[in-house]
């Protein structure tokens, strides 16, 4: 880490600082509640470093408070920088930073709900998680929440924003959806068919992951956080088992990393070839679909051989992983390489489609400034030009010792997050095949049979995105578990993608987005 | 279009004959759990680590009774992980259908 940068920004932040402390690669600055906008601020805009996540923790047994931390990211020097605030549980509010800093949107009304917090100044002060039915002063996630409370429900109303007039319309859609897809609202206001605005609203099925973690036991955990996000299964079981390794301070053997780093890759293969499969769906390309389809089948069916998972569960474990699958390299590359040189002409198809290429051209453009105010994360940014990617960034599992690129596009449109997916699927397969190249003799697996009280940061790059973890533990168990998607950040670039577009192209931007309702709403 | 007609009709049929042809999992596929009664002690270690919760003990009138419901199992083989007498494993079973929750029970018994 360099600390020179550290100490800037020590000499930056100067006074407003209370306490100060360091682990791993993570810098902790308690600083003062009333300067958090201005430092934040500064952090964000002066020093450049995005804002990853923010989150509260329920400390009112040892001080009386709630802490609040912002996860600034400093992507050149693989560190992180966590600004911590104390709100007195008396008072329950702090000053938002939603007006300076666009991305802190939906995190503040998360606390808002979740544990009472209110942000003062928040432009949008409504709720977010809590429905209308859900009666105020009950916040999850307090620690006095008990987790099997059944509240009741009580009267109340959500106002949308409305556009008025000459001409236009609203068109809901939702939450209940023609296909078998999870719930989610979307308010079109249009004029003629251009889409002039659209609002959504999620979170219909919230099922309180972040309590469950708190009140169960560590082994078991690791099965949950393989399940918070169906298809992102690995990234996230692994951005688990990172951080509570981290504060373990054990080293995990590398040959249960480089099967990690095989296992998140052949994830990110499978799911990007289902997006290509569902944007050629959406244009009612039906070949290119079946045959997109008819990969990823066989990415599944060979995920099954490798891991006797179609969804690669089952695998991790905090200290490795749980079966060696060493004795499969040469099933692996010949299969692999078959479904590369499938693939490689399966896009050649694809983009000499006219009908194909003009349905994906220019829609759904999400501009840079736009993408990075929001904080757009994974080959949604990338595609706007937002050069980030967790596993060259913040280097994890065998990722420092592979060669890789990290495709961008600039255009931001649905064929740029196309093509950005395409060479991510063909840099996973050259990954796969270094890491099986390489793969180390010995260990799978350190046991241990007690996690040390601490807290850490756990990171990955899901197919979607930057996935983050942030866990505390005491007394061998859980005492705050933050899970953030990077379908959390991408959510809200939607609103802003669909605009000037016409309605029947929202299929296709929705499905370029590839946003996941249960990692969103967990 | 003539680049579609060719790579569909080299493509040709991809799908299989299943169920008329019985499709085996592979090996190491993580499949319904199956006890070997007579291996079983019954000592509960499976009980404690299962994610779920669907692995259970009764005893009554002197009868020791271990059961493992599939509705609710994940297939993660944390019980055939922790038994030391090899009693419990994941099969390449995985033709799970019921119209009943109890068809997915399976229980062993041993007199105690």
């Amino acid at each position: 880490m360099n600390n020179e940068i550290i100490e800037k920004i020590k000499k930056d932040l100067h006074d407003n600082i209370l306490e100060e402390s360091r682990s791993h690669n993570e810098i902790y600055f308690t600083v003062k509640k009333g300067s958090i906008v201005k430092l934040c601020d500064h952090i964000y805009y002066h020093l450049d470093l995005p804002l990853v996540s923010i989150f509260a923790t329920d400390e009112r047994k040892i001080d009386g408070s709630f802490k609040i931390h912002y996860v600034f990211s400093m992507d050149r020097n693989d560190a992180f920088i966590i600004l911590r605030i104390k709100v007195d549980s008396k008072e329950s509010s702090y000053p938002s930073i939603t007006p300076k800093i666009a991305s802190a949107n939906w995190y503040e009304r998360e606390m808002q709900d979740m544990f009472g917090l209110v942000p003062l100044g928040h432009p949008d002060p409504r709720r977010l998680m809590n429905f209308e039915d859900w009666p105020e002063e009950i916040h999850p996630l307090r620690k006095d929440f008990d987790i099997k409370t059944k509240p009741p429900r009580v009267k109340g109303e959500y106002i949308y924003r409305h556009v008025d007039g000459e001409g236009v319309y609203e068109i809901p859609v939702g939450p209940v959806h023609a296909g078998v897809i999870e719930p989610g609202h979307f308010r079109f206001s249009v004029a003629g068919e251009p889409i002039i605005n659209l609002e959504i609203r999620h979170f219909y099925t919230h099922k309180g992951v972040e309590k469950l973690f708190e009140n169960i036991s560590i082994d078991k955990a690791v099965f949950l956080a393989e399940r918070v996000s169906g298809d992102n299964s690995v990234a996230h079981v692994v951005a688990f088992c990172q951080a509570m390794e981290k504060i373990a301070l054990i080293n995990v053997p590398l040959r249960a990393i480089y099967i990690r780093t095989i296992l998140l890759e052949l994830e990110r293969i499978y799911n990007h070839l289902a997006d290509i499969a569902g944007i050629a769906t959406d244009v009612a390309f039906a070949f290119g679909a079946a045959h997109a389809n008819k990969l990823k089948e066989e990415v599944l069916q060979l995920n099954e051989q490798i891991t006797g998972s179609r969804m690669l569960r089952g695998m991790n474990a905090i200290g490795g992983v749980r079966r060696d699958i060493g004795d499969k390299k040469n099933m692996i590359l010949q299969k692999l390489s078959n479904i590369q040189r499938d693939f490689r002409k399966l896009m050649e198809h694809l983009t000499s489609t006219p009908s194909l290429m003009d349905r994906i051209e220019n829609t759904g453009r999400i501009y840079n400034d736009i993408a990075k105010g929001l904080h757009v994360v994974g080959p949604v940014g990338r595609a706007s030009g937002l050069d980030r990617d967790t596993r060259r960034d913040h280097p994890y599992a065998a990722y420092k010792e592979l060669n890789f690129k990290v495709p961008i596009q600039k255009a931001g449109d649905v064929l740029s997050r196309t093509i950005v997916r395409a060479d991510e699927i063909c840099e996973s397969v050259a990954l796969i095949e270094q890491a099986l190249w390489a793969l180390p003799e010995g260990e799978i697996r350190v046991h241990l049979d007690r996690i040390p009280d601490g807290q850490a940061l756990g990171y990955t790059e899901a197919p979607r995105g930057e996935t983050i973890y942030w866990i505390r533990t005491i007394g061998n168990r859980i005492e705050r578990c933050k899970v953030r998607d990077p379908s959390f950040c991408n959510w809200l670039a939607i609103e802003y993608a669909v605009l000037d577009n016409i309605v029947p192209d929202f299929p296709i931007i929705n499905k370029s987005l590839s946003l996941s309702y249960s990692g969103n709403d967990m | 279009m003539l680049e579609i007609i060719k790579k569909t009709l080299r493509t040709g049929c991809q799908t299989i004959k299943y169920p008329q042809v019985p499709d085996i999992a592979p090996e190491g596929f993580r499949g319904k759990p199956e006890f070997a009664a007579e291996k079983c002690t019954y000592c509960g270690n499976c009980i404690k680590v299962c994610p779920p919760g669907v692995i259970w003990l009764c005893e009554q009138k002197g009868e020791k009774r271990l059961s493992l419901s599939c509705c609710g199992c994940i297939f993660c083989g944390r019980c055939e992980e922790v038994c030391t007498a090899g009693a419990i494993k994941l099969t390449l079973e995985y033709e799970l259908c019921a119209k009943k929750k109890e068809d997915l029970l399976s229980s062993i018994r041993s007199k105690s």
